[in-house]
Protein backbone atom coordinates (compact mmCIF):
# COMPACT_ATOMS: atom_id res chain seq x y z
CA UNK A 1 0.00 0.00 0.00
CA UNK A 2 1.37 3.44 -0.88
CA UNK A 3 2.48 5.59 2.01
CA UNK A 4 2.24 9.27 2.80
CA UNK A 5 4.62 11.43 4.79
CA UNK A 6 2.85 13.79 7.19
CA UNK A 7 3.91 16.27 9.85
CA UNK A 8 2.20 15.96 13.23
CA UNK A 9 2.03 19.08 15.41
CA UNK A 10 2.04 18.47 19.15
CA UNK A 11 1.31 20.84 22.02
CA UNK A 12 1.38 21.03 25.79
CA UNK A 13 2.05 17.68 27.51
CA UNK A 14 2.25 15.81 24.20
CA UNK A 15 4.93 18.20 22.98
CA UNK A 16 6.83 17.76 26.24
CA UNK A 17 6.57 13.98 26.05
CA UNK A 18 7.87 14.02 22.47
CA UNK A 19 10.59 16.54 23.20
CA UNK A 20 9.56 18.39 20.04
CA UNK A 21 6.54 20.22 18.69
CA UNK A 22 6.45 18.36 15.39
CA UNK A 23 7.21 14.86 14.29
CA UNK A 24 7.15 13.29 10.85
CA UNK A 25 5.28 10.06 10.35
CA UNK A 26 5.12 7.71 7.40
CA UNK A 27 1.59 6.30 7.28
CA UNK A 28 -0.50 4.20 4.91
CA UNK A 29 -2.24 6.39 2.34
CA UNK A 30 -5.67 7.68 3.42
CA UNK A 31 -5.06 6.95 7.11
CA UNK A 32 -7.78 8.92 8.93
CA UNK A 33 -6.68 11.84 11.07
CA UNK A 34 -8.22 10.17 14.10
CA UNK A 35 -5.87 7.17 13.74
CA UNK A 36 -2.69 9.24 14.05
CA UNK A 37 -2.70 8.77 17.83
CA UNK A 38 -2.11 5.05 17.40
CA UNK A 39 0.99 5.74 15.31
CA UNK A 40 2.68 8.09 17.77
CA UNK A 41 5.91 6.86 19.33
CA UNK A 42 5.31 5.02 22.60
CA UNK A 43 6.66 7.74 24.94
CA UNK A 44 4.24 10.28 23.46
CA UNK A 45 1.14 8.14 23.78
CA UNK A 46 0.29 8.49 27.44
CA UNK A 47 -2.55 5.99 27.05
CA UNK A 48 -3.92 3.64 24.43
CA UNK A 49 -6.76 5.93 23.30
CA UNK A 50 -6.67 9.66 22.68
CA UNK A 51 -8.00 11.69 25.60
CA UNK A 52 -11.70 12.58 25.64
CA UNK A 53 -12.35 15.81 23.82
CA UNK A 54 -9.42 15.56 21.43
CA UNK A 55 -9.92 17.65 18.30
CA UNK A 56 -7.97 17.65 15.06
CA UNK A 57 -6.72 20.20 12.58
CA UNK A 58 -5.54 19.53 9.06
CA UNK A 59 -3.29 22.14 7.45
CA UNK A 60 -4.26 24.59 10.21
CA UNK A 61 -8.02 24.23 9.85
CA UNK A 62 -10.38 22.22 12.02
CA UNK A 63 -11.21 18.83 10.63
CA UNK A 64 -13.04 15.64 11.65
CA UNK A 65 -11.37 12.41 12.80
CA UNK A 66 -12.41 10.63 9.62
CA UNK A 67 -10.58 12.98 7.25
CA UNK A 68 -8.04 11.01 5.17
CA UNK A 69 -4.39 12.06 5.21
CA UNK A 70 -2.59 12.94 2.03
CA UNK A 71 1.10 13.28 1.34
CA UNK A 72 2.56 16.45 2.84
CA UNK A 73 -0.37 17.12 5.17
CA UNK A 74 0.16 18.87 8.47
CA UNK A 75 -2.05 17.40 11.15
CA UNK A 76 -2.41 18.83 14.66
CA UNK A 77 -3.61 16.92 17.71
CA UNK A 78 -5.58 19.49 19.71
CA UNK A 79 -5.91 18.36 23.32
CA UNK A 80 -8.72 19.77 25.48
CA UNK A 81 -7.91 23.46 25.81
CA UNK A 82 -7.35 25.57 28.93
CA UNK A 83 -6.66 29.12 27.77
CA UNK A 84 -8.01 32.23 29.43
CA UNK B 1 -8.15 42.96 16.19
CA UNK B 2 -6.97 39.64 17.61
CA UNK B 3 -3.49 38.96 18.93
CA UNK B 4 -1.22 36.53 20.73
CA UNK B 5 1.51 38.24 22.70
CA UNK B 6 4.59 37.03 24.51
CA UNK B 7 4.92 40.40 26.25
CA UNK B 8 2.47 42.11 28.65
CA UNK B 9 -0.86 42.95 27.03
CA UNK B 10 -1.29 46.56 25.93
CA UNK B 11 -4.78 47.27 27.24
CA UNK B 12 -4.94 50.82 25.89
CA UNK B 13 -4.32 49.53 22.36
CA UNK B 14 -6.98 46.88 22.86
CA UNK B 15 -9.58 49.45 23.95
CA UNK B 16 -8.65 51.69 21.06
CA UNK B 17 -9.05 48.82 18.61
CA UNK B 18 -12.58 48.14 19.89
CA UNK B 19 -13.62 51.78 19.92
CA UNK B 20 -16.18 52.91 17.36
CA UNK B 21 -17.73 56.39 17.16
CA UNK B 22 -21.14 54.78 16.52
CA UNK B 23 -20.88 52.77 19.72
CA UNK B 24 -21.93 54.23 23.06
CA UNK B 25 -20.74 51.44 25.33
CA UNK B 26 -17.46 49.56 25.69
CA UNK B 27 -16.89 46.64 28.07
CA UNK B 28 -13.55 45.06 28.92
CA UNK B 29 -12.76 41.74 30.52
CA UNK B 30 -9.30 41.04 31.87
CA UNK B 31 -8.36 37.58 33.09
CA UNK B 32 -5.34 37.37 35.35
CA UNK B 33 -3.16 34.68 36.86
CA UNK B 34 -4.42 33.68 40.32
CA UNK B 35 -2.18 33.23 43.31
CA UNK B 36 -3.63 29.79 44.06
CA UNK B 37 -4.77 26.81 42.03
CA UNK B 38 -6.34 23.76 43.65
CA UNK B 39 -5.55 25.45 47.01
CA UNK B 40 -1.84 25.36 46.23
CA UNK B 41 0.35 28.41 45.82
CA UNK B 42 1.20 29.21 42.21
CA UNK B 43 4.47 30.71 41.03
CA UNK B 44 3.58 31.37 37.43
CA UNK B 45 1.44 30.17 34.55
CA UNK B 46 2.82 29.24 31.16
CA UNK B 47 0.56 29.50 28.12
CA UNK B 48 1.17 27.67 24.86
CA UNK B 49 -0.86 28.37 21.73
CA UNK B 50 -1.26 26.57 18.44
CA UNK B 51 -0.66 29.95 16.92
CA UNK B 52 -1.94 29.52 13.36
CA UNK B 53 -5.23 28.03 14.47
CA UNK B 54 -5.60 30.09 17.67
CA UNK B 55 -5.47 33.32 15.67
CA UNK B 56 -8.06 32.00 13.24
CA UNK B 57 -10.30 30.88 16.08
CA UNK B 58 -10.04 34.22 17.90
CA UNK B 59 -10.88 35.97 14.63
CA UNK B 60 -13.88 33.69 14.11
CA UNK B 61 -15.11 34.36 17.65
CA UNK B 62 -14.73 38.11 17.18
CA UNK B 63 -16.69 37.95 13.92
CA UNK B 64 -19.43 35.86 15.52
CA UNK B 65 -19.78 38.36 18.34
CA UNK B 66 -19.86 41.21 15.84
CA UNK B 67 -22.63 39.52 13.84
CA UNK B 68 -24.72 38.56 16.88
CA UNK B 69 -24.49 41.76 18.86
CA UNK B 70 -23.49 44.44 16.36
CA UNK B 71 -20.28 44.77 18.35
CA UNK B 72 -16.69 45.61 17.59
CA UNK B 73 -14.22 43.29 19.32
CA UNK B 74 -10.58 43.21 20.25
CA UNK B 75 -9.11 40.07 21.82
CA UNK B 76 -5.58 39.37 23.02
CA UNK B 77 -4.03 36.41 24.82
CA UNK B 78 -0.58 36.03 26.35
CA UNK B 79 1.79 33.22 25.50
CA UNK B 80 4.76 32.04 27.53
CA UNK B 81 5.26 32.78 31.22
CA UNK B 82 2.68 34.97 32.95
CA UNK B 83 3.56 35.73 36.59
CA UNK B 84 0.86 35.79 39.27
CA UNK B 85 -1.28 38.93 39.07
CA UNK B 86 -0.59 39.74 35.41
CA UNK B 87 -3.30 39.69 32.75
CA UNK B 88 -3.27 36.55 30.63
CA UNK B 89 -6.25 37.44 28.44
CA UNK B 90 -8.17 40.59 27.60
CA UNK B 91 -11.33 41.27 25.62
CA UNK B 92 -12.73 44.67 24.69
CA UNK B 93 -16.18 44.90 23.10
CA UNK B 94 -18.05 48.00 22.05
CA UNK B 95 -21.63 48.19 20.81
CA UNK B 96 -24.30 50.84 20.22
CA UNK B 97 -25.74 50.13 23.67
CA UNK B 98 -24.62 48.74 27.01
CA UNK B 99 -26.47 45.38 26.97
CA UNK B 100 -24.98 44.35 23.62
CA UNK B 101 -21.50 45.42 24.71
CA UNK B 102 -21.69 43.29 27.87
CA UNK B 103 -23.17 40.37 25.94
CA UNK B 104 -20.51 40.52 23.22
CA UNK B 105 -17.68 40.66 25.75
CA UNK B 106 -19.12 37.72 27.68
CA UNK B 107 -19.64 35.73 24.50
CA UNK B 108 -16.06 36.26 23.36
CA UNK B 109 -14.35 35.27 26.60
CA UNK B 110 -16.60 32.22 27.08
CA UNK B 111 -16.03 31.00 23.54
CA UNK B 112 -12.29 31.67 23.76
CA UNK B 113 -12.00 29.52 26.86
CA UNK B 114 -14.01 26.72 25.29
CA UNK B 115 -12.55 26.73 21.78
CA UNK B 116 -9.24 28.51 21.30
CA UNK B 117 -6.31 26.07 21.00
CA UNK B 118 -4.37 27.50 23.92
CA UNK B 119 -3.11 25.53 26.93
CA UNK B 120 -2.13 26.49 30.42
CA UNK B 121 0.65 24.97 32.47
CA UNK B 122 0.60 25.75 36.16
CA UNK B 123 3.96 26.02 37.84
CA UNK B 124 3.43 25.65 41.56
CA UNK B 125 5.59 27.26 44.22
CA UNK B 126 7.13 23.85 45.01
CA UNK B 127 8.35 23.51 41.41
CA UNK B 128 5.80 20.93 40.27
CA UNK B 129 4.28 21.69 36.87
CA UNK B 130 0.86 20.64 35.55
CA UNK B 131 -0.53 20.94 32.04
CA UNK B 132 -4.29 21.35 31.87
CA UNK B 133 -4.84 19.47 28.64
CA UNK B 134 -6.82 16.32 29.37
CA UNK B 135 -3.79 14.01 29.56
CA UNK B 136 -2.52 12.27 32.65
CA UNK B 137 1.00 11.38 33.54
CA UNK B 138 1.41 7.74 34.46
CA UNK B 139 3.67 8.36 37.43
CA UNK B 140 1.52 11.07 38.95
CA UNK B 141 -1.88 9.89 37.86
CA UNK B 142 -3.19 9.63 41.40
CA UNK B 143 -2.67 13.30 42.12
CA UNK B 144 -4.17 14.23 38.77
CA UNK B 145 -7.31 12.20 39.50
CA UNK B 146 -7.74 14.02 42.77
CA UNK B 147 -7.26 17.37 41.03
CA UNK B 148 -10.00 19.07 39.01
CA UNK B 149 -10.81 21.83 41.50
CA UNK B 150 -13.88 23.01 39.61
CA UNK B 151 -13.94 26.60 40.83
CA UNK B 152 -17.63 26.90 40.05
CA UNK B 153 -16.90 27.21 36.33
CA UNK B 154 -17.80 23.69 35.33
CA UNK B 155 -15.38 20.80 34.93
CA UNK B 156 -11.76 21.62 34.25
CA UNK B 157 -9.71 19.49 31.90
CA UNK B 158 -7.83 16.64 33.50
CA UNK B 159 -4.35 17.57 34.53
CA UNK B 160 -1.12 16.01 33.39
CA UNK B 161 1.56 16.39 35.99
CA UNK B 162 5.30 16.36 35.57
CA UNK B 163 8.33 17.06 37.67
CA UNK B 164 8.36 18.68 41.04
CA UNK B 165 8.86 17.04 44.37
CA UNK B 166 7.53 13.50 44.87
CA UNK B 167 4.21 13.41 46.69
Amino acid sequence: MPEVLVTVHLFASLREAAGTGRIRLRLPEATPVGAVWGHLPEPVRTRSDPPDGMRYALNHEWTLPGAPLRDGDEVALVLPVSGG
Amino acid sequence: MVALSSIPLDLATLVQAATDPEHGGLVTFIGSTRRESDRRPVRTLVYEAYEELALRELQAIAEEAAARFGARLAVAHRTGRVPVGEPSVAVAASAPGRPEAFAACRYAIDELKARAPIWKQTEFADGQTTWLDGCQDREHGHWAEEGAPGEGQGPLPRASVRGGRPA
